[in-house]
C-alpha cells in the first residue's frame, strides 16, 4: 500500500483495521507496561496512551511490516519520554556500558553452581522472578524483557528502544547477569545453595 | 591463556562473546572464527557455553511463565470506546501540491530542465475529543 492509498482510506476503515490488527496485542502490551512502570495504575495509563498514539499515527504504519514491533516501539518511546521522567529512575551511566567487554571480569563457573542454578530457576515462584526483574535498572529490564519474554531479536530491540545494536548486546549481557544474581539471592532464601557466580561462597 | 593452539584470543574474550552466540549473532564479534576455534578446543569454555545456553533456556522459560498478564477489562472498554468515537468522527484531509520547474541554459546552449514535485498532506479529525487530552490529536 502506498502512502497515497492510506490517505484515501476513510477514518472509519482505518479504525476498523486498527481494531482488528492492533487490539489483539493488548494483554502483551499491558504485561510489558507492568514490567516497565512497575505498578498497575501507570501500566494502564501507559497502554492507553500507547494505543491513542498508535492510532493517531496509524496512517504512517506500513501494512505488511511488523505491527507488533511497531506497537512496542510506541509503548517504549512513550514510556521513556513521559513515564520515566515521572518515576525518576536513576539512569546507568553511558560510559559504563561501552567498555563492558574489557572491564567485565569473566571467569568459568564451578560445576556445582550450574545444576543448582537451573534447578532454582525451575522452582522459583513467579513472584520472586517478577521481583528480581523489577529490581533491575530500567535499561537492563527493558532489554531483557524485550529479548527473553517477547522474543525480539537484538536488532529489533535496537529499533524499539532507539539505541545502537551494540548497546543492546551489552545491556542483555549485563542485565541477564544481574538478573541471575538476584534470582540466586531469592533461591538462597528458599534454601537452594546456588553458587551461580562462582564467588562469595 | 594459551590452550591447545587456541591462544589467539583468551577465555575472557570468549566468555564475553557468549551473549552474541545466544543471540545468534556470532558474526558481530570481532573475530568469530577465533571464538569458534577457541570454544572447540577449550573444554572450560565449551562447558561454560553449554551451561550458559541451558541456563538461558531456563531463564526464558521462568520469565515467560512469570510475566503472563491479562489486561483489565476496563482498559479494553475505555480504549474501545475511544476508538468508537474516532470511527464516527469526520476526517478532513488537506493536500497541498506544488510543482517547481527550473530551466537552465548555459553558455553552450545546453538546456537543463528540473521538476520537483512537493506534496503535503494533513489529516485532521473532528469530533474526536471525548475523553482524550486535546493536544494529542493532529
Amino acid at each position: 500500500m502506498t502512502s497515497k492509498d492510506l490517505v484515501l482510506e476513510s477514518a472509519s476503515d482505518r479504525t476498523i483495521r486498527f481494531e482488528r490488527d492492533a487490539l489483539v496485542f493488548m494483554d502483551q502490551l499491558y504485561a510489558a507496561a507492568l514490567r516497565y512502570t512497575r505498578n498497575p495504575e501507570d501500566a494502564r495509563d501507559l497502554v492507553q496512551d500507547t494505543y491513542i498514539k498508535a492510532f493517531t499515527s496509524f496512517h504512517q504504519f506500513e501494512e505488511g511490516t511488523n505491527l507488533r514491533a511497531w506497537l512496542y516501539r510506541v509503548l517504549t518511546t512513550t514510556f521513556i519520554n513521559s513515564y520515566r521522567k515521572k518515576q525518576r529512575q536513576p539512569l546507568i551511566a553511558n560510559n559504563e556500558l561501552e567498555d563492558w567487554q574489557i572491564s567485565q571480569a569473566q571467569s568459568h563457573t564451578s560445576d556445582l553452581g550450574k545444576s543448582a542454578e537451573v534447578e532454582a530457576l525451575e522452582n522459583l515462584p513467579d513472584s520472586d522472578i517478577k521481583n528480581a526483574l523489577q529490581e533491575l535498572p530500567e535499561e537492563f529490564r527493558m532489554a531483557v524483557y524485550l529479548a527473553d519474554v517477547e522474543g525480539f531479536s537484538y536488532k529489533e530491540i535496537a529499533e524499539i528502544v532507539g539505541i545502537p545494536a551494540g548497546t543492546v548486546m551489552s545491556r542483555l549481557h549485563r542485565g541477564r547477569k544481574l538478573l541471575r544474581e538476584k534470582l540466586a539471592d531469592y533461591a538462597r532464601e528458599l534454601g537452594y545453595t546456588t553458587d551461580a557466580k562462582g564467588e562469595n561462597s | 591463556m594459551s590452550l591447545f593452539g587456541a591462544e589467539r584470543i583468551g577465555c575472557p574474550e570468549v566468555l564475553a562473546s557468549i551473549v552474541f552466540i545466544i543471540e545468534d549473532a556470532i558474526e558481530q564479534v570481532e573475530h568469530p572464527d577465533d571464538v569458534r576455534n577457541h570454544i572447540s578446543l577449550c573444554p572450560n569454555c565449551s562447558r561454560q557455553l553449554e551451561h550458559e545456553q541451558l541456563t538461558h533456556t531456563f531463564l526464558v522459560d521462568a520469565l515467560r511463565r512469570a510475566c503472563v498478564e491479562k489486561a483489565p477489562e476496563s482498559l479494553y472498554e475505555s480504549i474501545q470506546s475511544q476508538l468508537m468515537g474516532a470511527r464516527s468522527s469526520t476526517e478532513v484531509v488537506t493536500t497541498f501540491s506544488m510543482t517547481e520547474i527550473s530551466i537552465e541554459i548555459d553558455e553552450f546552449g545546453n538546456v537543463e530542465h528540473r521538476e520537483v514535485q512537493i506534496e503535503e498532506t494533513h489529516v485532521q479529525h473532528i469530533n474526536f475529543d471525548d475523553g482524550l487530552p486535546g493536544g494529542k490529536i493532529q
